[in-house]
C-alpha cells in the first residue's frame, strides 16, 4: 500500500508526463513540418548535394553533434546518480554552451566559405534550421540552469517531476539535433 | 443548361458595356443567378455534377427541415408535457442512425466521387497532346496582366517569331486549346468564367489546361486568386473566332509580330520550351 | 483509485490580483470572452466596410467614412480594401472566436463541468491569455503602420506575402502575432488536455463529460499537434522576409536560389484545415448538451455521437489537400484527398441523425440558449451540405475561390460558431456573472440575428454560383458580373442589418453586467443536471466545497422513475432506475 502522500507524488508525476508528451508533440510537429519541407525540396532536386553546399564545414557539425550527445549522457547521470548531481548538472551546462559556441563558429564558417544564408534553398535550410533550434536550446538551456539552482541552493525542493521534464526536453532538442546533423550533413 | 435570351446576350454585345447594363436591368433574379453562358464542351459535365448535388442536397436538407421544424411544433413543452425517456442506443436507434449514415454514403459519397473521378480522367486530366489542331498557348501571369505567348510559323516557343499578346487571348471555335503557364512574381488564377475552368498560376512551375470552345464571341478572363492591391483589374479578353477569321488573325499579328518584335531584348523572352507531357 | 488533491488558496484581494493578472480559470474565461467581443466589434467593422465596397464602389462609406479615409473623400481605397479583407479573416478566426469559443468557454467550463478546482496549470492558463493579448496588440499596431497591414489574404500565401507583394512591416507584424497567438493556443491547449485527463472528478468517465467537454477537448488536440505546424510557416516565411532565404520565393522574387511556393500552402492547410474543426468543434459540443437540455430529454445517441465528433477529429487531419486543387497536385493525390473529404459526410450525418433523435418526443422549451442551438443545426446543415460542392475536383474548378466557397465557409465557421458561441453566452451566463440576461432581448436577437445571417450567406453562395470570384475592389469592373449589382446589394443590406442587430446583445450583455436592480441568478436556472449547476451562481472561488462525485451522465431528463419533484437528477446522484 501507498501512502498518500506517495500517491499524490505518483498522480503528480502522471499529470506532468502527460503535460510533457502533449507538449513534446507539439514541438515535435514544428520541426516534423519543417522536415516535410526538406523533404519536398530533397525529392525535388536533381542533384544532391546541391552545388551550393559543396564545400560545407564538416567536422564542426560532428563536434556539435558529440557535444550533444553527451550533455544528453551527464543529464542522464545526473538524474541517476543523486550523489554527483552538482558535477554533472554543471557539466551539462558547459557542455550546452559549447554547443552553442560551437554553432556559432558553424555559421561564421558557413559565411567564411561563401555560404550564405540568401544562396538559395538548401543553405537557406541549413541556417534557419540551425537558428530556431538554436533558439529552442537557448530555453532549454534556461531550463537546466534553473534545475542547477535547484542542485546547488535548495536541493530539497527539487522534484522528480521537474527534474524529468525538464531532461525529456532536452534529450528531444538532442534527438531533433541528431536528425537535422544527419539530413543535413551526412546524407 | 437553360440559357435565357438577355443572358444570350451579353455574350454577344459584350463589347458596349452600356447595352449590357440595359439588358441586365430587365432581368429577373432567376436570369440574375444564372452563372455566364457556357461556351466550353466540357462546361456540362459541371454542371450535371452540381445540379445532382443540388438535389441530394435538397433532400437530405429537407429531411434536417422536417426533423427541426417538425419536431420543434409537435414536441413544444405545452404540447407536449412528458419527454420521452430514451438515451438513443437501444438496437432500433443504431439501426436508424445507420442506415442514415449508410444512405448519405450511398447517394452522396459514392456518387459525387465516381462521377468526379471519371469526368477528371476523362476529361479535365486527359489532355490533347496528341490532337493535330490543338492550338497552345503559353500564358505568363503578373502583376496586373496577363500575357499570351503563341509559337508563330517555326511552331517553337520562346522565339523571335513568336505572337505576343497583352491581355488579349484569341481562339479558333471548336478547337481544342492547350494552355501552359506560369507566373512573373506572385500566384496568379487563370480563370475563364464561361468555360468553367480555373488553375494557379505559379511562380516557379508550370501548371496546364485546357478547354474547347463551342461558340464565337467575347468572353472575359479573370485573375481567381489574391495577388495584390490591383487584383480586381487584372483582366483579359478572350476573342473566340471561327476558323476563317482566326487565321487571318493569325497571319496579320505574324507579320507585326515579325516586324515589330525586339530579339535583342532577352526580357520579352519570358517563354519556355513547350512540356509535351 | 486516488485522485489528486486540489488545494484551496485563499482568494485574491487586491484589484490586480483579483481581475488582470489572476490565476482564476473563471476570471481567465471572462477576460477571453471580452477579448473576443472587443475583436468580433473590429471584425464586423471591417466586415461592413468590405460590404459596402462591394453594393457602393465609389461611393463613401457613411458616417464615418470621410475620418477614416480623408485622402479618398471618405471611399474605401483599394489598398485600404484588400488589408480589410485579409484583417476581417484574421481577426475573425484568430481573435474573436478562438478567444470566445475555446478560451473562454473552455476555461470557464472545463473545470466546472469535469468537477475541477482548476485548470490543472493555473500560471500555464495566464500566461496564455496574456500572450493572445499580447499578439492582439502587436496586429492591432500594425493597422496604425504608416504602409498599412498585411494585405495578402488571411492565408497570407507567399510569394504574394513576401518582400515581393508586401514589402511594408506590416506582413511582418502580422507573422508575429499570429507566432504569439500561436504559443498561447498550444500553451492553452497542453493545459486543457492535460486538465481533462487527470482532474476528472471521481466517477467522471470519458463517456460521462458532457459533450461540451468533448468538443473542447478534441480541439485542444488538433491545437496542441497542428497550430506548431503553422509555426514552422510563419517562421519560416519570417526567415524569408526579414534574413533573406529562399524558402517559399520563385520566379521574380527570387534574385538568388529558388524556393516552392506551394510549400507554404502545404504546411499552411496541414494547419488550416484542421483549425475549421479547431473551431467548430467547442459549438458542436455545446449545440449537442443545449439541444438535449431544453428538450428535457438524455441526448440521443450519446456515445454514437461522441465517437463520431472524434471520427471527424481524426478524418480532418488528412483532408487538407482539398483547399489546392487548382495548385494541381498529382491527381493521385487530389483523389485521395477527394475521397477522404466525402467520407466526412457520415459521421457529420450521424450526429445530425442524433441532434434531431435528441429533439424527437422531446418537450422542448424555448428558451434563448435553445433558439441559438437549434440555429447552429439549420446553419450547419446547409454548411456543411455545400461542402460537397467543393469537395468535387470538378465542380470546384469552377467554383474555386469565387464567392461561394465564401459563403460556404462564413455558413460553417462564422454562422454556426457565432450562434454556437451566442448559445453558450446566454446559457452560462448566470453561471459566470450571477444574473440572467433579458429574455426577451435575447430573442430579438436571435431573429434579428438569424434572418439576414442567411440573406448574407446563401447570397454570396448566389453570387459564387453565378461566377463572381473572390476578394474583388469592385467586381463590376467584369461585364458578366455587372448583373450581380443587385444581389451585392441585398447581400451588404442583410449584413447592415445582421450588424446592427448585434447592438441588441451588447446592451443586454452591458446592461446584465453593470446594470442596477438585475435580480440574481438561482443557482441552476435552467434545471438541467451537470457539475456547474450544483454550486451556487456565479460560481464561487475553487468552484467545488468538496469534490463531486459523478454517479450519472450529463442528460439524465425526463427519467420517469424520479420521486423528487425534478424532472432531471444532477451527475452526482445515483441513477434513479425503477
Amino acid at each position: 500500500m501507498m501512502t498518500k502522500a506517495e500517491q499524490q507524488t505518483e498522480l503528480k508525476s502522471f499529470q506532468n508526463s502527460v503535460a510533457m508528451t502533449v507538449t513534446l508533440i507539439s514541438f515535435g510537429m514544428m520541426f516534423a513540418a519543417m522536415f516535410l519541407g526538406y523533404f519536398l525540396v530533397r525529392f525535388n532536386s536533381p542533384t544532391w548535394p546541391p552545388v551550393e553546399i559543396e564545400n560545407m564545414p564538416k567536422f564542426l557539425p560532428l563536434f556539435s553533434t558529440i557535444v550533444m550527445a553527451l550533455s544528453s549522457l551527464t543529464y542522464y547521470m545526473m538524474e541517476n546518480k543523486p550523489q554527483q548531481r552538482k558535477a554533472y548538472i554543471a557539466l551539462t551546462l558547459v557542455l550546452g554552451l559549447i554547443f552553442l559556441g560551437s554553432q556559432w563558429s558553424l555559421w561564421s564558417a558557413l559565411a567564411e566559405s561563401g555560404i550564405l544564408i540568401s544562396n538559395g534553398n538548401v543553405p537557406s535550410m541549413v541556417y534557419a534550421f540551425t537558428w530556431i533550434h538554436a533558439g529552442h536550446i537557448v530555453i532549454a538551456l534556461g531550463l537546466v540552469f534553473w534545475i542547477g539552482d535547484f542542485v546547488f541552493r535548495r536541493p530539497e525542493a527539487l522534484t522528480v517531476g521537474k527534474l524529468v521534464n525538464v531532461g525529456k526536453f532536452w534529450h528531444f532538442l538532442g534527438v531533433i539535433w541528431l536528425l537535422m546533423y544527419l539530413m543535413l550533413f551526412v546524407l | 443548361m437553360d440559357i435565357s435570351i438577355p443572358h444570350r446576350l451579353i455574350g454577344l454585345v459584350a463589347q458596349g458595356s452600356e447595352l449590357v447594363v440595359k439588358a441586365s436591368e430587365q432581368m429577373s433574379l432567376w436570369e440574375r443567378m444564372q452563372p455566364p453562358v457556357d461556351i466550353s464542351t466540357s462546361g456540362h459535365l459541371i454542371h450535371w455534377l452540381f445540379n445532382y448535388t443540388t438535389y441530394v442536397n435538397l433532400f437530405w436538407f429537407a429531411l434536417v427541415c422536417i426533423g427541426l421544424f417538425g419536431f420543434s411544433f409537435l414536441y413544444w413543452e405545452k404540447r407536449h408535457k412528458k419527454a420521452l425517456y430514451t438515451h438513443g442506443n437501444e438496437k432500433k436507434h443504431l439501426m436508424i442512425t445507420a442506415f442514415i449514415g449508410l444512405g448519405v454514403f450511398l447517394s452522396v459519397d459514392l456518387v459525387i466521387t465516381k462521377v468526379t473521378t471519371r469526368d477528371m480522367k476523362e476529361v479535365f486530366w486527359n489532355f490533347p497532346v496528341n490532337d493535330p489542331e490543338l492550338v497552345k498557348v503559353q500564358v505568363l501571369g503578373q502583376q496586373w496582366a496577363w500575357n499570351f505567348r503563341y509559337a508563330g510559323v517555326d511552331g517553337e516557343f520562346n522565339t523571335a517569331d513568336d505572337v505576343v499578346q497583352l491581355n488579349k487571348l484569341v481562339v479558333p471555335v471548336n478547337k481544342k486549346v492547350m494552355i501552359q503557364m506560369t507566373a512573373k512574381d506572385v500566384i496568379h488564377a487563370f480563370y475563364i468564367p464561361n468555360a468553367r475552368i480555373k488553375a494557379d498560376a505559379i511562380p516557379g512551375r508550370f501548371s496546364k489546361l485546357w478547354f474547347d470552345t463551342t461558340k464565337t464571341g467575347n468572353y472575359e478572363i479573370a485573375c481567381a486568386e489574391m495577388c495584390g492591391n490591383h487584383h480586381y483589374l487584372m483582366k483579359a479578353q478572350l476573342t473566340v473566332l471561327n476558323q476563317e477569321d482566326f487565321d487571318r488573325w493569325v497571319k496579320e499579328s505574324q507579320q507585326i509580330a515579325i516586324a515589330t518584335n525586339d530579339t535583342e531584348n532577352m526580357d520579352l523572352r519570358w517563354g519556355w520550351k513547350w512540356e509535351s507531357r | 483509485m486516488a485522485f489528486l488533491e486540489q488545494h484551496i488558496h485563499d482568494a485574491p484581494t487586491s484589484f490586480w490580483s483579483k481581475y488582470i493578472f489572476s490565476f482564476d480559470h473563471k476570471v481567465i474565461g471572462k477576460q477571453f470572452l471580452w477579448f473576443g467581443i472587443f475583436w468580433l466589434g473590429v471584425g464586423g467593422l471591417m466586415a461592413m466596410m468590405i460590404r459596402w465596397t462591394l453594393a457602393y464602389p465609389g461611393v463613401p462609406f457613411p458616417l464615418i467614412g470621410g475620418l477614416m479615409f480623408p485622402h479618398s473623400g471618405g471611399v474605401v481605397p483599394p489598398d485600404t480594401y484588400a488589408m480589410l479583407f485579409t484583417m476581417h479573416g484574421t481577426i475573425m478566426i484568430f481573435f474573436a472566436i478562438t478567444p470566445i469559443l475555446i478560451g473562454a468557454f473552455g476555461n470557464f467550463c472545463i473545470p466546472l463541468m469535469i468537477g475541477a478546482r482548476d485548470m490543472i496549470f493555473p500560471t500555464l492558463n495566464m500566461l496564455s491569455f496574456w500572450f493572445s493579448m499580447l499578439s492582439g496588440l502587436v496586429l492591432l499596431f500594425s493597422l496604425t503602420l504608416p504602409m498599412g497591414a498585411a494585405a495578402g489574404g488571411w492565408t497570407s500565401y507567399p510569394t504574394l506575402s513576401t518582400n515581393i507583394g508586401q514589402p511594408g512591416a506590416g506582413q511582418t507584424m502580422w507573422l508575429v502575432s499570429l507566432f504569439l497567438f500561436g504559443v498561447s493556443s498550444t500553451m492553452g491547449a497542453v493545459n486543457y488536455i492535460t486538465t481533462v485527463i487527470t482532474l476528472r472528478a471521481p466517477g467522471m468517465d470519458y463517456f460521462k463529460m458532457p459533450l461540451t467537454i468533448w468538443g473542447i477537448w478534441l480541439t485542444a488536440i488538433l491545437n496542441a499537434i497542428f497550430v506548431p505546424v503553422l509555426g514552422a510557416g510563419l517562421l519560416l516565411l519570417t526567415f524569408d522576409r526579414v534574413f533573406g532565404t529562399t524558402f517559399f520565393l520563385a520566379g521574380a522574387a527570387a534574385t538568388s536560389g529558388k524556393g516552392d511556393p506551394v510549400l507554404f500552402q502545404h504546411v499552411f492547410w496541414i494547419f488550416g484545415h484542421p483549425e475549421v474543426y479547431i473551431l467548430i468543434l467547442p459549438a458542436w459540443g455545446i449545440t449537442s448538451d443545449l439541444l438535449a437540455f431544453f428538450s428535457r430529454k438524455p441526448a440521443f445517441g450519446y456515445k454514437m455521437t461522441a465517437l463520431s465528433l472524434t471520427a471527424i477529429t481524426v478524418l480532418s487531419t488528412v483532408v487538407y489537400g482539398h483547399h489546392m486543387y487548382t495548385t494541381q497536385m498529382s491527381p493521385l493525390l487530389t483523389q485521395s484527398f477527394m475521397t477522404l473529404t466525402m467520407l466526412i459526410s457520415i459521421p457529420s450525418a450521424i450526429f445530425f441523425a442524433n441532434w434531431l433523435g435528441t429533439l424527437w418526443k422531446g418537450s422542448i422549451r424555448f428558451h434563448s440558449p435553445m433558439l441559438f442551438s437549434l440555429g447552429v443545426v439549420f446553419v450547419f446543415g446547409l454548411g456543411g451540405l455545400t461542402g460537397l460542392y467543393l469537395a468535387s475536383t470538378s465542380i470546384d474548378l469552377y467554383l474555386h475561390d469565387t464567392y461561394f466557397v465564401v459563403g460556404h465557409f462564413h455558413y460553417t465557421m462564422a454562422a454556426s460558431v457565432l450562434l454556437g458561441g451566442f448559445a453558450g453566452t446566454y446559457f452560462w451566463m448566470p453561471k459566470m456573472f450571477g444574473r440572467m440576461m433579458d429574455e426577451r432581448l435575447a430573442k430579438i436577437h436571435f431573429w434579428a440575428t438569424f434572418i439576414p445571417l442567411n440573406g448574407v450567406f446563401t447570397g454570396m453562395m448566389v453570387l459564387g454560383y453565378a461566377g463572381m470570384h473572390r476578394r474583388l475592389y469592385n467586381p463590376f469592373i467584369y461585364e458578366f458580373l455587372q448583373k450581380l449589382m443587385p444581389i451585392n446589394k441585398f447581400v451588404t443590406y442583410c449584413a447592415i442589418a445582421m450588424g446592427v442587430a448585434q447592438l441588441f446583445f451588447l446592451w443586454n450583455f452591458f446592461k446584465t453586467i453593470f446594470g442596477k436592480n438585475i435580480p440574481q441568478a438561482s443557482a441552476n436556472p435552467w434545471e438541467v443536471g451537470t457539475l456547474e449547476w450544483t454550486i451556487p451562481s456565479p460560481a464561487p472561488h475553487y468552484n467545488f466545497d468538496e469534490i463531486p462525485h459523478v454517479k450519472c451522465g450529463p442528460h439524465e431528463m425526463g427519467n420517469p422513475n424520479l420521486k423528487t419533484g425534478r424532472d432531471y437528477q444532477y451527475q452526482t446522484e445515483e441513477l434513479v432506475k425503477s
